[in-house]
């Protein structure tokens, strides 16, 4: 019986330590402060974000962080929000749902940060909301960078609130577009075959775009390899006009495919999968981009004759150790800005509540550098609603159609598409929010 | 000259053997159970979601210790076996509207009959084939999600267990209803392997490990025991597979990758691969390493790219060094060094 021995020491040894290490952790649970709201104190305010900076869908989006806390820190510099510095804990994810369970599980309960600021990924946030529930808890979950139209439902997401315009609402725009300048054309359609992917769809068909192909593709599996048979499909369909609505790895596996292959076609990208740079960076020639149409909610972030992006520029030189300045970029300064007037507008004595019925309640009046409306009221949790369209020229610059850029606003529903009127708030005296 | 005892004598030495060791045990474990229940109300949310994967990781590394330390077969593969628990119980809830402990039986008898039939396989190979074997089956099964609609793709389906009970409370948070559930089933599932590899069975097994063919001649049926002894090892992984779901609400096939079936092996090598209570210490590691290389890294300056990819090496680092100095495990180790 030697294994009854071993077995009762080994089990009073493991029992001993188990329950001792749970003991010992007990201790932490008494900082709990009743005073502040967790992530706050009088000196800093602690926010979290999940993102992926490895994996295939990293290149570009992990540039997103740093860009971040580039504004942040600019701020911080200049007196803080309320005298509060902000900082931001970054957790990769891999663009993995189940590490992104995961690790808002860390930022939520182990760096205990005051809201989540920029979380990308349809899946992964939907599977956050599920899982780590933000909203049962009452954190706010700010500013993700996607446009599934399903976080709008501010009773399931009571504590989201999303920036991009819809999915549904690029793709109604978009369809638009097509079929005003693309009439009797053969149309394909290659797309990411999961939400983000299905409200593309939705919107196409309330503008009633019909594709003559469609190729999805499971997230993570884009390669040039299955890029071939992607284009494969389109060339074999004779598709003359392609829209890409997938992440920007996927964008570049299929142009640098379909160069390869000598497949000509008019292709429009998403706006997820749009960024030149990122692009180039995964192996698409200049001359394949030169041409392709592209959308945007944001100026084009070469454009210096914009304020903002002039003014966002000089951040990313002097806080961001001067990084390729593209549209991730580009986003990441806006976000970090709307987060800052969110802070603000939260008041002094700032909680969760404070900033979230200060969002609904001013959030519409925020500077941003969106050519889009912000819509923030009471229950419309988002932001943007408009699109405007541009083509890449042989630099790799989005250049607006017609030379100005026309903004075209819609709903996630039947609503129709009107041009924009928009006047956008001029950018605040050094970029630094007052409100 | 020794006295030998009468053969009835002991039969009933064997028996009251049997019965106190019968009573040690569930004594224990009513122990374990009242203590993680006071530490569940005692520590903060954090400690109680590591809790609950620590339980997770005790129903997983058991299965191993099972296959592994008793009836000498090696898989590689057990992640692939969670996955299918898990799909096997989300698939029952979501269409079926199963209640949970439903669930998590057909969990275990999913993940058991696919256990069976790679068994039957698996009687036919050993060593590094029956790893080589196993090892494909956890590359390959967790991305064919990808390839069928029903199992929802890289995005997954959710896997809602539901929000605890309103008697336990407004402040009874959801991690610790995981934690409840995870540690109720691991106590559950450690005593009835606890009594499995005290049965005839878990002595076969010990023969089979040692030397097949005189177990064999001692009247040991080498391949059924062989088979049974993976699909109860299945079973147990299916349902560390639903339970893993569970505190992640979610299955995907990016819950199940190569790395874990790797962590799970790990686990119970560090554990001491013939020791089933070694699998509480085991599970701990499991959790601990990516809090220690987290401190360390931040300690050091390192970038959350660097965070994230030191676990897996230091897991690597101490799996070696566990098989060259304690190749018996740790605790077993330092009991014969005592011995000697």
């Amino acid at each position: 019986m030697f294994a009854l021995r071993r077995t009762k020491r080994g089990v009073l040894a493991s029992a001993t330590l188990a329950v001792s290490a749970l003991a010992l952790s007990a201790i932490p649970a008494q900082a709990f402060s009743v005073h502040a709201e967790t992530g706050v104190t009088a000196t800093q305010i602690k926010l979290g974000i999940t993102i992926p900076l490895t994996g295939s869908a990293a290149p570009g989006y992990s540039k997103i962080p740093s860009a971040m806390q580039a504004y942040f820190n600019y701020v911080n510099d200049n007196g803080g929000v309320y005298g509060r510095k902000i900082s931001l804990v970054v957790k990769d994810d891999a663009y993995l749902p189940t590490l992104a369970v995961a690790k808002t599980n860390e930022l939520i309960l182990k760096d205990k940060v005051f809201a989540v600021v920029g979380a990308l990924g349809t899946a992964n946030n939907k599977a956050v909301a599920k899982s780590v529930n933000l909203g049962r808890r009452g954190i706010p979950d700010l500013f993700l960078n996607t446009g599934y139209s399903g976080f709008a439902d501010a009773k399931k997401y009571p504590t989201t609130f999303s920036l991009f315009p819809s999915y549904i609402m690029e793709a109604k725009i978009m369809g638009q577009y097509i079929k005003e300048n693309f009439a009797g054309k053969k149309l394909g359609l290659i797309y990411q075959d999961d939400d983000f992917g299905t409200d593309a769809l939705v919107g196409f068909k309330q503008a009633g775009v019909k594709f003559d192909v469609s190729v999805p593709y499971a997230s993570g599996s884009q390669s040039a390899q299955s890029a071939q048979g992607w284009i494969g499909k389109l060339k074999a369909a004779g598709a003359e006009v392609v829209v890409m609505f997938g992440v920007t790895t996927a964008s570049g596996a299929a142009l640098a495919t379909a160069a390869a292959m000598a497949y000509k076609a008019q292709w429009i990208l998403g706006s997820v999968g749009g960024d030149a740079t990122t692009l180039k960076a995964v192996g698409v020639p200049a001359y394949v981009l030169t041409g392709a149409m592209g959308a945007s909610f944001l100026p084009a972030p070469t454009d210096t004759t914009d304020e903002y992006v002039k003014f966002f520029q000089g951040i990313n030189t002097k806080y961001n150790g001067d990084a390729v300045f593209d549209n991730n970029v580009l986003v990441a300064m806006n976000t970090a800005m709307m987060t800052v007037q969110a802070l603000r507008a939260g008041g002094k004595n700032l909680t969760h509540a404070s900033v979230m019925s200060a969002l609904e309640n001013s959030g519409s009046s925020f500077a941003s550098a969106s050519l889009s409306p912000i819509n923030y009221a009471s229950g419309v949790h988002v932001g943007y609603s408009g699109y405007w369209f541009g083509t890449y020229n042989s630099a790799g610059e989005l250049k607006p159609n017609g030379g100005a850029y026309s903004v075209y606003t819609t709903d996630s529903g039947a609503g129709a598409i009107v041009k924009s009127t928009f006047k956008r708030p001029a950018l605040p005296a050094n970029g630094l929010p007052t409100n | 000259m020794l006295k030998r005892k009468p053969a009835a004598q002991v039969q009933i030495d064997m028996d009251k053997n049997i019965a106190r060791r019968k009573i040690v045990g569930a004594t224990f474990f009513m122990f374990l159970g009242i203590a993680l229940f006071i530490a569940s109300n005692i520590v903060d949310e954090l400690r109680v979601y590591q809790g609950a994967t620590v339980a997770v990781y005790v129903v997983a590394i058991s299965s191993i210790i099972l296959l592994t330390g008793y009836s000498g077969q090696i898989s590689l593969g057990h992640g692939a076996l969670m996955a299918i628990g898990a799909y096997a119980a989300v698939l029952s809830r979501n269409y079926w509207n199963f209640p949970i402990p439903l669930t998590f039986a057909v969990a275990v008898l999913a993940a058991a009959l696919f256990g069976a039939l790679l068994g039957m396989a698996a009687g036919r190979l050993s060593g590094p084939y029956l790893a080589g074997t196993t090892l494909a089956l956890a590359v390959g099964l967790p991305s064919l999600a990808n390839q069928f609609k029903i199992l929802g793709g890289e995005e997954g389906l959710t896997y809602d267990v539901g929000f605890p009970p309103l008697s336990l409370g407004q402040d009874f948070t959801q991690y610790k209803w995981f934690f409840w559930i995870a540690a109720l089933a691991a106590l559950a599932i450690t005593w009835v392997i606890f009594n499995i590899l005290g049965s005839r069975y878990g002595r076969q097994w010990r023969a089979l490990r040692s030397n097949p063919t005189a177990a064999a001649l001692l009247g040991v049926h080498v391949a059924r025991s062989k088979v049974l002894a993976f699909t109860i090892s299945s079973g147990i992984a299916g349902l560390a597979g639903a339970l893993m779901s569970m505190t992640i609400s979610l299955v995907t096939p990016s819950a199940f990758p190569l790395s874990l079936s790797f962590a799970i092996v790990t686990g119970a090598v560090l554990a001491g691969v013939t020791l089933l209570t070694g699998s509480i210490v085991g599970a701990v590691v499991l959790v601990a390493i990516p809090e220690v290389t987290a401190a360390l890294a931040t300690h050091l300056g390192g970038s959350e790219k660097v965070t994230s990819n030191l676990p897996g090496l230091m897991m690597s680092t101490l799996l070696i060094l566990s098989v060259l100095f304690f190749p018996n495990g740790p605790q077993l180790h330092r009991r014969k060094t005592r011995k000697s």
